[in-house]
């Protein structure tokens, strides 16, 4: 097995006023490809950050991250950017679709930051939709969908791109329980038949409990690593 | 990304947040109408005064004089120096004029006056004025005779119902004389045989051919007691000559000032360079509309970045680089300043039509109908009718577009430089 994803002694500390406050403190681990992680805890455990870190949205203070062997502390803005273009696909618990666009839009955008011609992101963006059962919803705007439905689109736009890796930020957390657990079959679904790498942070046991492996992270330490069914 | 989908974003954002961007871009249609309507209304007034200077000018004719402009050192020039003169490259002509002021004329119980008796060679001169000097009645002479005499248009016609003398009647005129011995100017009768009157003529430089009367210059050497004339006028082949040949004519004089020589080009050039600056100078002042349309939108850029940060954070989050987002933004700011820059120009023109109609109406019932230059009473300004160049027009939405990004910057700016960690969580 390959490490898609390499966390090295991650350290994130941030100043909140006069206050440092030690977001992470020495984060080590892998993701393989494939993989279903799930990185547990409690809320200020430091979830989040990780996350962000992870996907190159921020840069630890100390260590390493590496995707698909790239060490993003190399790397400018740009060319972060376009490593979270082409290799990372992003889910966030507030779906964060743009207002003013249409689902098939929405998805179809990182194809037209990575320049794919219009005729092609189109025809992807409506097979992607389908794919997460979203083909009668094309062209309908995010305030026209329900919860479950965009978080439907958010994971189709984060899969446009064929990326290496998906980060989900509490992807289930603003959906009721019904929903929320659509959504994990989804995720589960597109990993087990696509092969798709999905790291999901979330506070909430039941979902991380569906994970190959979970990560339990507190105080921004990595207090454990258990597998399906074993809790760490 | 490809230009033309940021072009569609771009739009479809301007859609989104139309009663906004509409206000933001009156701001510029109103800057754009401003300077269109005022510099489209400047050249066509510069046209209507260059065309009136080139009727009041022929600018292949030199006037050369002595001493100040308008005073002149009468009997300055010899035969000798028009001689010289015409034999300058360029010259095709150069003629000696006696300009002398004159009193009443008399004819027959009818009385009428002239400003100015200018005594010419009447062959050469009208080979000066060729266009110009068009007879009404009788002739330009053509064998000269000592006691003939041409009348002016208004000499002719004291008043519009008045005619004072007809080809052939013979005019007495009171010629003024300098005496040294009396300390002043004295008047005496002399009378001339009228050959021709002339039509409307108007103005050359200084001299207004309506109001003079024309006698031989011999007849008014041998009254004067002169061999010299006051001044010469120079026909060239073409106005291109005008400053070699008035450099060379003043070089002969010693290039001391003593000789002036009146270059109509030159002239009509200051007069350009000053209707050009007073353009530039309305523009301007127009202008500072479009740069408080340019503040406007600043301001409503700022707003709309803070209300698009979380989404800025998101394009950041899915890959999109901070020059996309820079250049997004400034689409949107171009966008605008090329709507407001298309709407306000025939919005401009249509206020400088209006302004053209009504403005000068009033300023021209205002003042005598008389032409400055010209001298005549042709046509009283009363519309302008504005005239606006593809360059205008295309400099005008280059403008607003260019005020538009500079303006946008500042907020297009900001939106690049979030960070899209702390632009997620803005709520």
């Amino acid at each position: 097995m390959t490490a898609v994803l390499e966390a090295r002694d991650i350290h994130r500390t941030y100043s909140m006023g006069k206050v440092l406050v030690s977001a992470l403190r020495g984060v080590t681990f892998e993701v393989e490809q494939s993989e279903f992680v799930a990185i547990f805890g409690p809320s200020g455990s430091g979830k989040s950050t990780l996350l962000h870190v992870l996907g190159g949205l921020d840069r630890p203070n100390k260590g390493s991250v590496y995707i698909d062997g790239v060490n993003l502390s190399t790397l400018n803005d740009a060319k972060l950017a376009d490593v979270r273009l082409h290799k990372i696909g992003f889910v966030f618990q507030f779906f964060n679709l743009l207002p003013r666009l249409t689902a098939l839009r929405n998805v179809e955008l990182p194809l037209t930051l990575a320049d794919v011609s219009e005729k092609e992101s189109i025809q992807k963006a409506t097979e992607m939709l389908e794919l997460v059962g979203l083909k009668n919803r094309l062209n309908h705007r995010p305030t026209e969908l329900s919860g479950g439905e965009q978080q439907r689109v958010a994971i189709a736009r984060a899969l446009i791109n064929d990326p290496k890796i998906v980060l989900a930020d509490e992807p289930t957390g603003n959906l009721d329980t019904t929903t929320g657990w659509e959504i994990v079959r989804l995720m589960k679904c597109l990993n087990e038949e696509k092969g798709q790498t999905f790291v999901v942070v979330t506070h909430d046991q039941g979902v991380a409990e569906t994970a190959h492996r979970m990560i339990h992270l507190k105080d921004g330490l990595v207090q454990g690593v258990g597998t399906r069914g074993k809790r760490p | 990304m490809r230009r033309k989908r940021i072009l569609t974003m771009a739009w479809e954002s301007m859609k989104q947040r139309r009663f906004r961007t509409s206000l933001t871009t009156l701001g510029v249609v109103i800057g754009i109408t401003a300077i269109i309507g005022l510099a489209s209304l400047g050249e066509g007034f510069r046209v209507i005064i260059r065309d009136e200077m080139e009727q009041g000018f022929e600018l292949n004719v030199l006037t050369v004089m002595s001493g100040g402009l308008l005073t002149g050192v009468g009997s300055y020039f010899t035969d000798e120096d028009v001689k010289n003169i015409s034999q300058m490259p360029g010259v095709v002509l150069a003629t000696s004029i006696i300009q002398k002021s004159v009193g009443k004329l008399y004819n027959d119980g009818k009385n009428s006056t002239a400003l100015v008796l200018l005594a010419v060679n009447y062959t050469e001169f009208v080979q000066i004025y060729p266009d110009r000097l068009g007879v009404e009645h009788g002739v330009w002479p053509q064998s000269i005779k000592n006691d003939t005499t041409v009348l002016g248009s208004k000499v002719e016609h004291p008043s519009d119902d008045e005619t004072f003398a007809n080809p052939e009647d013979n005019v007495t005129v009171a010629m003024s004389f300098t005496s040294p011995l009396l300390r002043g100017r004295y008047f005496e009768n002399h009378t001339f045989n009228v050959a021709g009157t002339l039509g409307k003529s108007g103005a050359a430089g200084f001299i207004n051919f309506d109001d003079a009367i024309f006698i031989p210059i011999d007849t008014a050497r041998k009254l004067y007691n002169t061999t010299n004339s006051d001044m010469i006028f120079v026909r060239l082949a073409n106005p291109s000559y005008s400053n070699s040949v008035a450099k060379a004519i003043e070089d002969r004089f010693g290039g001391g000032g003593e000789v002036r020589v009146l270059v109509p080009a030159a002239f009509m050039e200051q007069v350009e360079t000053i209707l050009n600056m007073v353009q530039i100078f309305l523009t301007a002042i127009a202008s500072i509309a479009l740069l408080v349309a340019g503040l406007g939108i600043m301001n409503i850029m700022t707003v709309s970045v803070m209300e698009r940060t979380r989404e800025i954070g998101v394009m950041k989050a899915i890959g999109a680089k901070s020059q996309t987002v820079l250049t997004m933004f400034l689409t949107e700011a171009a966008l605008i300043g090329l709507i407001g820059g298309i709407l306000g120009i025939p919005l401009g023109y249509g206020l400088a039509q209006v302004m053209g109609q009504f403005m000068f109406r009033f300023s021209a019932e205002a003042t005598p109908r008389r032409s400055l230059i010209t001298g005549t009473e042709t046509h009283p300004l009363t519309v302008v009718t504005p005239i606006l160049s593809l360059q205008w027009a295309v400099g005008a939405i280059a403008f607003a577009i260019g005020v538009s990004v500079i303006f946008g910057w500042y907020p297009a700016r900001k939106a690049a430089k979030l960070d899209p960690v702390e632009a997620l969580r803005y709520e």
